[in-house]
Order: C-alpha cells, then sequence, then structure tokens
C-alpha cells in the first residue's frame, strides 16, 4: 500500500481492541476521513482481528493493519504473519431466518462485513506464510456487496 | 468503554462499545436479569458480533423463561446490523426517535 496515512502492528489479543479503536479514531480524524464510516471500519477491524487472534494460535506475531484514505473513504490492509491460509471471502454466509430455538451465538462477523463493506480481497503468500486482507469502506451508494 | 446498569424504572441502559473486549462484563450483568426487560440502547454507539452474541443468548435464556429482551432507542446503524443478522425477527425493536 502507498502512503498510509497509518500504519501499526497490534498483539494478537482480544486486549489490543481498544488500541485499534484508537489507531482508526486517530487515523480519521488525520486524513479528514468521513467519520460516519468509522463504525463500520472499526466492525470489520475487530471481526477480521478477532478471528486472526481465535484461529491462528500458532503465530506469536503481532498483525499489521495500514489505513489509507480514498475517493470518499478509507482502503485498510491486515497483515498477518506465520499463520495458514484462510480464504475470509471465500466462508459461508450465516443462515439468518432460522427461528430463535435454531440460532447460536458467532458465525455472524463475515457474513456482515460482507454487507457492510464495498469490497473484501484476501491473498496468501505461501512462500511467506502471510495472509493478507484488504477491504474499501466509503459513504457511496453500496456498490454490489450482499446485503440481503 | 461500556457502561450497563439498570435505571429506577426498571430499564436497563447500556452506553459506550459493545465489543469483544467488553462482551464479558455485558454478559455478566444480563445474565442476572429475568422477566421481560428493555434495554435502552440510545447510547449504544457500537456493536460487534461478540455483542450480537450476548443479546442472542440473553434473549433465549428470557424466552425459554417467559420473559423477552426489548430492544429500544436503536440507531440506524444498529437497525441495520440487527437487520443483516435477521435479529429484528427475533427482538422486538423500537427505533431511535
Amino acid at each position: 500500500m502507498k502512503d498510509a496515512v497509518a500504519d501499526a502492528k497490534f498483539a494478537r489479543s482480544f486486549d489490543s481492541l481498544p488500541a485499534i479503536f484508537g489507531f482508526t479514531a486517530q487515523a480519521f480524524a488525520r486524513a479528514g476521513v468521513d467519520p460516519a464510516i468509522r463504525q463500520d471500519v472499526d466492525f470489520a477491524l475487530e471481526e477480521l482481528f478477532t478471528n486472526m487472534v481465535k484461529y491462528s494460535t500458532g503465530s506469536k506475531a503481532d498483525v499489521r493493519i495500514e489505513l489509507m484514505p480514498i475517493e470518499g473513504g478509507v482502503e485498510v490492509t491486515m497483515t498477518d504473519y506465520d499463520v495458514e491460509p484462510f480464504d475470509v471471502t471465500k466462508a459461508p454466509d450465516a443462515d439468518v431466518k432460522l427461528p430463535i430455538e435454531e440460532r447460536r451465538p458467532g458465525g455472524l462477523g463475515l457474513h456482515l462485513i460482507r454487507r457492510l463493506l464495498d469490497s473484501i480481497e484476501y491473498e496468501y503468500s505461501k512462500e511467506r506464510r502471510q495472509s493478507r486482507i484488504t477491504f474499501r469502506k466509503t459513504n457511496a451508494a453500496p456498490p454490489g456487496l450482499a446485503r440481503a | 468503554m461500556l457502561s450497563i446498569d439498570k435505571s429506577p424504572d426498571g430499564t436497563v441502559v447500556i452506553s459506550g462499545r459493545l465489543d469483544a473486549a467488553q462482551a464479558g462484563a455485558a454478559q455478566a450483568f444480563l445474565d442476572k436479569v429475568e422477566g421481560t426487560v428493555t434495554l435502552d440502547c440510545r447510547a449504544l454507539e457500537y456493536i460487534s458480533s461478540a455483542g450480537l452474541g450476548v443479546l442472542l443468548k440473553t434473549q433465549k435464556r428470557l424466552l425459554a423463561a417467559g420473559g423477552k429482551l426489548r430492544l429500544s432507542g436503536v440507531s440506524r446503524h444498529l437497525q441495520d446490523i440487527f437487520g443483516y443478522s435477521g435479529f429484528d425477527q427475533l427482538f422486538e425493536i423500537e427505533p431511535l426517535r
């Protein structure tokens, strides 16, 4: 990513969440990004970051987050080191039409991200054992990700 | 930060950010409520899937005992999250006016 307005690494722990939210708040303010989209950016960051913490337990490396302003919003890249591949764009949607007796907590994070973001891409480098997720969020009209 | 407390009229007032780091505290509080409970969400700035799990678990427990959890003062953003999650079919939701 070029010209990231903010670039930081975070320890793989839920305790890093306040620092991540502080990071986005500062970056949004510094770059003059529309604060109305920050909740969705924080939501995506939290869901993706906590997935990395929960499921890539073999890695001790920090997670890198870069944020760059784009027209009407931001592009965010998260890099996870020393991990197995997990393509977040291929995870199945949750069945949100189930009756409450059959609903179980969990499984909504990636389902919701696909509806809140403009785009999300996943790359994996086998040589470097590195996952890279790039997502974009703008204040423009929804561009066609799943909304139902 | 997150704050959750019961007001004198019995409404539970939640404010701040209900994220994965705060979900345990919110769940511990809501595990103690009984009957039909209104959760005032006017000052709830943010909720993640961990927070949605807290609400779902509470609703399942209360419904099983003949009560329920109602959500009031729900912002446009939270309405979107609840709608995409199917929670608008599981909870009585009163939008923020």
